[in-house]
């Protein structure tokens, strides 16, 4: 009788492995970093937003005295400006060095709904965006709301009367979309316990930033489309802690937009999160490596896509990645790793490799998850009956170095051959495309042969102590091993009703183990 | 030397389509993606434009646009890319009805008809199901719900119609009702209906018509044949058991 | 005037018999939903429709937002909007109807219907400036046909809040009107209407008028206030043939960036049997009381009795013009204005409210009240008793000066095509009032005074005969005579009496 045929005895498991499975690789210096940034924040003067001019009715744009109080402050050796209850009213505004932004609870800082109120011309458009600063916080119980969808539609009508150009991708503007913060190359940056919501775009963005903390925020970003959570690019020593996010993207986000850059040493802990896209994600843009990463105790709800998602096209690494404590309640994939040939250029496709994903539990949804959330997922990638986690590399770039452990993962199962159908014969499985550069997603390859996991090109993967569960008879097998190596599936169950099948099924791959 | 005198005639005489096929974006005319501004008067006024100016597709980019009916016209293409879902208010008031016609996408006595795309129409129909139940209840609908159940597309005294590629999902009615059409041409078509109640297609008194390589998944009858249906034929088109379709 | 009181009070008891009682019918069992973003316009029209079908009654919107685009009301229908509930314009000028019968849009129509209302102390909410800034971006786009005019959509593709078109019997009562994207509430060849007891805050848009009444017979409006960027009470004439007649305004308060109470400019048709009575209007940027028969029509059989105006800039324009008069004699006569108090300030009265009336006609002094008529057509029988006017006074003729030499008093132009307005002469020789061919003009127990010395006469008469100014008081500070006979100047005029 295993253990694993309820949630608490993996909830229970769980906790008695993370202790044994301390990570004695990863050298954090996070709790500096936490330090230096709180007491930043307590010392230097503080300056009431009335001081400046600035207004609260709402009505009045505040974008040059807010601004100006940031100067002044900047200027005088730094200090905190405070907002009080009231909507403030900006366009962008700049955060410099040693300033805080202090939001107190009732005080929102209103996007202008005027495209032209923003730094259109920037390459860091947003509410609140700073470059290269150090020292700097955005914190309190207030608000930063982007007002994104009037924002992006004041866009949109500029474009259409030929004011502004934009080829408007899928019918929206492709750039000079204001995110709501937006910081480059700053140096121990705060973000705590505000609220963030509505942009026009990614909600928020770090980028080269050394040192960050985001700490019990809120996030609402369901205004408008590519609405990620938090956008975390090519950072150095951060932690993303006791935040909620739900995003109409990807929740938690990392992505790597230079090649020369390496995001590193980053832990992810406590989260609870919802998409429309997928839960926590690497890419898709990839361009650099990512090593490093701590992702623990973190919980993703309605959520559309992949709870868990790695992808790497475009040229980047993603290494010693350990993932710990991942729930996933209503999602439609649990794991997707993926690597890819798209925009690496010279360097190539990316990898993936020396991964860990240990203590999951997953139901993946029979209908769509995130159906009645405002911008909903698109439905794509049809006739395709519910997909499989998969790890799926591409020929002469293998996934490598993979752990499963401790996983259950419950699937509706259901699979129909009439409707989509992708057999175990040799024909079926060499029919499924390589897809070197398409966009990495777990549904792209339509329909799959197996109802669980799906492995191909890939090397060293390992499952241990893996659960999984289909609620309704599935045409397919679960597990298909196609053109992979060394891989070993040791108490591996597989639950599914109807009588008995064969539910791994390995094609051109060697060394596939199986034990007890 | 023939084929080039016919195509030069063409040309000539303005038949080539010289004006056709120009492609105007949703968003030209307000129409929101967000899956909760109801679109119906700013999508009815698109298709009209663009019927005013000879014609051409309206393009729907991935989203979700809310709508009642719309009433199309001639030489109006609705395109619905890959994740554009067109989702049917659920609010009966919401749908014109003619008769006992009343569905989304609604047309009568068009030419040049067409529903392209790979993207979705959603009929909403169970949540619909429920707003009608209310208002019957209410005493306000006296009519059996069933004939008052919206469907997707329905097209009547067409000429020319094209619908292909789309998803059609929970509709109350018959997803698809053609009434003395003539030239018509369904291809890859996906209905999704099971668990509601309408039929997968209705076909009443047309001529010529194709279906190919189609699904249809419905808890009522695939394809209803009611009147005199002239030259039909059904091409590798199936049901959710695997069942070619007649 | 016997004959005016006789039918007011007829108008009175005929509007009181009022409704039958009739059934209720809760908004929200159509599927009307109050969230504030479902768009109900259908749902709204057919329960219009279904209780309009079935013996009447009233459609009750309960607290709540009701979005909705264009609708029209039925007979026997009342749509009451209880406190907390606003019906509220989606914004969107595609959910609009441009009615073709009326070729203007509007979120409430009535069309030749019997026995409609619209009651309760909610809100309609027209969202005027995004709905006219949303049309505008779509005629900019292209895809609305419309040559702008002042670089704003024409005011018929701007959403009216109400606009009812021959129907009988209209009850408006105690809502709230807010916001519409042009004209506010048009009642358009309509007979039996009472207005009572509502609020109108309009003025979120170019065109915002208070409330427009068009060749209607029998109207009451009572009781209300108004707070408009445009005319506030506002007569109107579209149609030659029609005729606006048997009116009673009383008990209102109002206040504008144009005129309060306003018979005009379109006065094809015309004005008859009017009482407007116990009127107060502030911040206003024109004139308090004003008529114009512009457009060939006949003002007539007119009281105006208890006027309070402060902070406004015209006291009294009376005015004819030939504008659109296609042949048509334009008459103005047997007027009665009475207990009149109106204090004009030196600045813009309308100094920071939205959508403040346009700095225009400069230079100019402030402008004096008038009575203009036109060459031939002079304006008869106008008697001003027991008025109390106050003006600034302290024109300057180094900023702008027209004397009372005769090239100076034959220089002020007629205008006859020109849209009337109290300040459409530019500089005027007179402080107080400025008469111009009129017929019989009557002033007693008038008050005019300015509070400084003004370069200017008091009053200027040109072309006027059969005129008596009787217990009148002038004061101006700084005048070294104080003679009535020198700030009365009369030209070209005969028959004046000055006691």
């Amino acid at each position: 009788m295993t253990k694993f045929l309820t949630q608490e005895n993996v909830h229970a498991e769980f906790h008695s492995t993370i202790e044994k499975t301390k990570d004695k690789r990863m050298k954090f210096i996070f709790p500096l970093v936490i330090f230096t940034a709180l007491s930043l924040t307590g010392f230097g003067q503080r300056y009431k937003s009335s001081l400046f001019g600035i207004k609260d009715d709402g009505i009045t744009l505040n974008t040059t005295s807010i601004q100006r109080a940031i100067d002044y402050i900047h200027e005088n050796g730094g200090g905190v400006l405070e907002f009080y209850v009231g909507r403030y009213l900006t366009g962008t505004i700049e955060l410099k060095s040693n300033v805080t932004l202090h939001l107190y609870e009732g005080a929102v800082l209103v996007g202008s709904p005027n495209i032209y109120d923003y730094n259109i011309n920037s390459p860091y458009t947003a509410l609140v965006y700073a470059n290269k600063a150090e020292n700097i916080a955005v914190m309190g119980k207030g608000l930063l709301d982007g007002q994104g969808r009037t924002v992006a539609y004041n866009l949109v009508d500029q474009i259409q009367k030929g004011l502004l150009k934009d080829d408007l991708k899928y019918d929206r503007a492709t750039t000079r979309r204001p995110s709501v913060v937006y910081f480059r190359e700053c140096k121990n940056a705060l973000v705590k316990g505000i609220q963030v919501r509505n942009s026009a775009f990614w909600v928020q963005i770090y980028d080269q930033c050394n040192g960050l903390v985001i700490d019990s925020t809120t996030v609402h970003s369901e205004a408008y489309w590519n609405n990620d959570g938090m956008d975390i690019v090519d950072c150095k020593n951060v932690t993303i802690t006791n935040n909620y996010v739900n995003a109409s993207d990807d929740a938690i986000c990392f992505k790597s937009h230079d090649p020369n850059q390496v995001g590193e040493n980053v832990e992810v802990r406590n989260n609870v999160m919802r998409s429309s896209a997928n839960g926590i994600k690497f890419g898709t843009v990839s361009r650099g490596n990512y090593r490093n990463f701590k992702i623990v105790n973190n919980t993703v709800y309605d959520t559309y896509r992949s709870a868990l998602a790695l992808t790497a096209p475009d040229g980047g690494i993603i290494e010693d990645i350990w993932v710990d404590s991942l729930y996933a309640y209503n999602t439609g994939n649990a794991i997707y790793l993926r690597n890819g040939d798209r925009w690496g250029a010279d360097r190539g496709p990316g990898e993936i490799r020396n991964i860990t994903i240990q203590n999951v539990y997953a139901e993946v949804a029979a209908t769509k998850p995130d159906t009645a959330y405002e911008y909903e997922g698109p439905i794509e990638d049809l006739p395709r009956n519910i997909s499989p986690s998969g790890i799926v590399g591409i020929p002469g770039h293998p996934i490598t170095g993979i752990t499963l452990r401790n996983i259950k993962i419950i699937y509706p199962g259901g699979g129909n051959p009439h409707y989509a159908y992708r057999g175990t014969k040799p024909e079926d499985l060499d029919s499924i495309p390589v897809m070197l550069s398409a966009y990495p997603e777990f549904s792209q390859f339509k329909e799959l042969p197996a109802w669980a996991f799906y492995i191909r090109y890939a090397h060293d993967v390992t499952l241990e102590n893996v659960q999984f569960v289909a609620r309704n008879r599935d045409y397919r097998p679960a597990v298909v091993v196609q053109e992979s190596k060394n891989i070993l599936l040791r108490q591996v169950k597989y639950i599914e009703p109807g009588g008995k099948k064969k539910q791994l099924f390995t094609y051109k791959s060697s060394d596939v183990k199986t034990a007890p | 030397m023939f084929r080039i005198w016919i195509l030069t005639v063409v040309v000539y005489f303005g038949f080539f389509p010289s004006s056709e096929a120009k492609d105007y974006n949703a968003s030209l005319f307000g129409i929101k993606s967000d899956g909760i501004t109801l679109n119906t008067g700013s999508i009815q006024k698109a298709v009209d434009f663009i019927s005013e100016q000879g014609g051409g597709r309206l393009m729907f980019y991935v989203g979700r646009y809310l709508t009642g009916t719309v009433i199309l016209k001639s030489n109006v293409t609705i395109h619905l890319e890959e994740g554009a879902v067109l989702v049917g208010v659920p609010v009966i008031y919401d749908y014109f009805h003619n008769g006992d016609f009343v569905s989304i996408l609604y047309g009568e006595n068009l030419e040049n008809v067409s529903v392209t795309g790979k993207g979705v129409i959603m009929g909403n129909g169970n949540a619909l199901l429920a707003a009608i139940t209310e208002q019957v209840k209410n005493g306000y609908i006296q009519k059996a719900t069933s004939s008052v159940a919206p469907g997707l597309i329905q097209l009547k005294d067409c000429k020319n119609v094209l619908l292909s590629g789309v998803i059609l999902r929970s509709s109350l009615g018959e997803a698809i009702r053609l009434d003395k059409n003539t030239g018509i041409t369904m291809k890859g078509i996906t209905i999704e209906n099971a668990g509601l109640p309408g039929a997968g297609l209705l076909l009443a008194g047309n001529s010529s018509l194709v279906v190919a390589d189609s699904y249809f998944h419905t808890s009522g009858k695939e394809i209803i044949y009611a009147g005199k249906n002239q030259d039909v034929r059904i091409e590798n088109t199936k049901n959710s058991t695997g069942r070619k379709l007649k | 005037m016997r004959k005016i009181q006789w039918i007011i009070t007829g108008l009175l008891v005929c509007l009181s018999t009022g409704f039958a009682l009739a059934k209720d019918y809760d908004a929200h069992t159509f599927g009307v939903r109050g969230d504030g973003i479902t768009v109900n316009t259908a749902s709204i029209q057919y329960a219009i429709d279904y209780i309009s079908g079935h013996g009447g009654g009233r459609l009750v919107f309960t607290v709540g937002t009701y979005r909705t685009g264009s609708i029209y009301l039925k007979s026997d229908v009342t749509l009451h909007i209880e406190p907390g509930a606003t019906l509220m314009s989606t914004t969107n000028p595609f959910d609009f109807v441009k009615d073709k019968d009326v070729n203007w849009m509007a979120m409430i129509f009535a069309k030749h219907q019997t026995n409609v209302g619209i009651t309760g102390k909610g809100v309609i909410d027209g969202r005027g400036f995004e709905t006219a800034n949303n049309m505008t971006n779509y005629i900019q786009r292209g895809v609305f046909a419309d040559s702008l005019l002042w670089d704003r959509a024409r005011e018929p593709n701007r959403p009216q809040n109400i606009y009812f078109r021959e129907c009988k019997n209209v009850t408006i009562k105690d809502i709230t009107l807010k916001d519409p994207a042009g004209w506010n509430q048009t009642y358009d060849q309509c007979v039996n209407i009472l207005v009572d007891g509502i609020k109108v805050d309009a003025k979120s848009y170019w065109n915002n008028d208070g409330i427009d009444i068009v060749d209607c017979d029998s109207v009451v409006i009572r009781n209300s206030y108004f707070d408009a960027a445009d005319d506030v009470i506002c007569f109107k004439s579209h149609d030659a043939t029609k005729i606006c007649q048997n009116i009673l305004v009383e008990n209102c308060v109002g206040r504008s960036s144009a005129n309060g109470l306003k018979f005009g400019t379109v006065s094809r048709g015309g004005f008859k049997n009017v009482v407007a009575r116990n009127l107060t209007f502030f911040d206003t940027y024109r004139s308090a009381i004003t008529f114009a028969a512009a457009d060939g029509g006949t003002v007539e059989n007119i009281v105006v009795d208890g006027v309070r105006a402060v902070n406004t800039g015209n006291a009294i324009y009376l005015r004819i013009a030939d504008r659109w008069s296609k042949g048509k004699q334009p008459v103005m006569k047997d007027i009665i204005i009475k207990n009149v108090y109106v204090e004009i300030p030196a600045g813009k009265p309308d100094a920071g409210y939205p959508y403040e009336g346009p700095v225009e006609d400069l230079p100019r002094n402030i402008s004096p009240s008038g009575i203009v008529g036109l060459p031939g057509h002079p304006i008869e029988n106008v008697t001003l008793e027991n008025i109390e006017l106050v003006y600034p006074g302290g024109g300057d003729p180094f900023y702008a000066k027209v004397g009372l030499t005769p090239e100076e008093l034959d220089g002020i132009p007629e205008m006859p095509q020109s849209y009337p307005e109290f300040s459409q002469f530019k500089e005027l020789p007179a402080w107080g009032f400025y008469i111009r061919h009129a017929d019989g003009i009557k002033f007693k127990n008038v008050i005019l005074r300015a509070e400084k010395k003004d370069y200017r006469a008091a009053i200027v008469l040109d072309d006027v005969k059969n005129a008596s100014f009787s217990e009148m008081k002038i004061e101006e500070p700084g005048k070294e005579k104080d003679d009535l006979k020198d700030k009365i100047f009369p030209y070209k005029s005969e028959n004046i009496s000055i006691k």
